[in-house]
């Protein structure tokens, strides 16, 4: 952008705040969701996955929890037709998580694509972080910060994947195991650190109550399906007789 | 022919089945969610519901993973898997919410505990 936006003001140079959200990227959870991914580059490159379609896993999809289901998948010889559909059913949470951030950051005159390349940096880290430290900052500030900390966090992450399709079979089953283990704790934490309401609270509680009992009802395909919808609706529902009392 | 080459080819075909069994599918629910959030405003009533049903999704996202665990993570006993999330949230509250004591506290428990689980099966 050549000209500032007209209602850009006395706001901080974009350039500085695109810096800014890098750093804070880079001050933890960049670190935390790269780490995480050196588990699917060990695994794409156990089943024999090239390098840079490796990487490229993680610039593209962009969620962990797929990535391990696209390589683990191959190595159990699933149909590439059946690999996409349970990518797309491990997915779903993009739907309400973008529907959530993006009014965050829309701005004037912003594109369709644009408002798509947007949306496609997030993923659980980027989601959790931004809807806690974008909805106190100015609306012409928001997006330079989120695309200093959503770059900082993908590319580390890309190279760190690469580091670990080198490091595959090289590392003992209890450090690999740990490795795998980062994507859990981290989202545990990372709820709980941005859980602020009595609605957060008890989605988190539902989420994990309804998940494993919907696995064994549903089946593991549709299950996430279930419990975010049941458990989405129950927690929203029991939020608002709350706030109705209070009013 | 690797196991790998019988399923996506070699040459350009991994990254291709990449971008079309992988990238693809995941990708339609974040553009599909760009559709439907035009024109919301930040503080519509209907985002309070749609962050509850995404926070519901994260969380069950977890339980999945710990209760149907995939690669190295099979051979670490449920108790163990369990018990290093408790320990890290227990960290994270204790270290006045340091979410980086949370994170290192759950993994050294679960790095100790794969030791001594699959040292002595």
């Amino acid at each position: 952008m050549a000209e500032p936006a007209p209602d850009a003001g006395p706001a901080a140079a974009t350039h500085s705040l695109v810096w800014r959200g890098a750093r804070d990227a880079l001050a933890l959870p960049a670190w935390v969701v790269g780490f995480a991914l050196v588990g699917v580059g060990s695994l794409a490159q156990g089943v024999g996955y090239p390098l840079g379609a490796t990487m490229l896993s993680t610039l593209l999809i962009w969620a962990g929890p797929a990535q391990v289901v696209f390589f683990g998948s191959l190595a159990a010889g699933v149909a590439l037709p059946l690999i996409a559909a349970a990518i797309c059913l491990s997915s779903i949470r993009f739907l309400p998580m973008t529907i959530a951030l993006m009014p965050l950051l829309r701005r004037p005159g912003q594109g369709l694509l644009a408002q798509i390349a947007i949306a496609h940096y997030i993923a659980v880290t980027v989601w959790v972080e931004s809807l806690r430290r974008l909805p106190s900052m100015p609306a012409q500030e928001r997006l330079p910060y989120y695309l200093g900390f959503a770059n900082a966090c993908i590319l580390t992450t890309t190279a760190l994947t690469g580091v670990g399709w080198f490091l595959s079979g090289t590392l003992p089953a209890p450090l690999a195991s740990g490795l795998l283990f980062i994507t859990p704790v981290y989202f545990t934490i990372a709820l709980a650190a941005g859980a602020r309401t009595a609605v957060d609270v008890t989605a988190i509680v539902l989420g994990f109550l309804l998940a494993p009992l919907f696995g064994h009802l549903v089946g593991r395909d549709f299950d996430l399906l279930f419990t975010g919808l049941v458990g989405g609706t129950i927690a929203y529902l029991a939020g608002r007789a709350r706030r109705r009392r209070k009013a | 022919m690797s196991g790998i080459e019988a399923i996506v080819g070699a040459g350009l075909a991994p990254y291709l089945a990449l971008i079309v069994f992988g990238f693809l599918p995941s990708e339609v629910w974040r553009v599909l969610g760009v559709f439907l959030s035009r024109g919301l405003d930040e503080n519509a009533e209907i985002l309070v519901f749609v962050r509850a049903v995404a926070t519901t999704l994260l969380a069950a996202v977890v339980a999945k993973l710990l209760v149907f665990p995939s690669g190295a993570l099979v051979l670490v006993p449920l108790w163990a898997r369990l018990g290093a999330i408790l320990f890290g949230l227990g960290a994270f509250f204790l270290a006045r919410r340091s979410m980086i004591a949370g994170v290192v506290a759950g993994e050294v428990f679960l790095v100790a505990a794969a030791t001594f689980a699959i040292e002595t099966p």
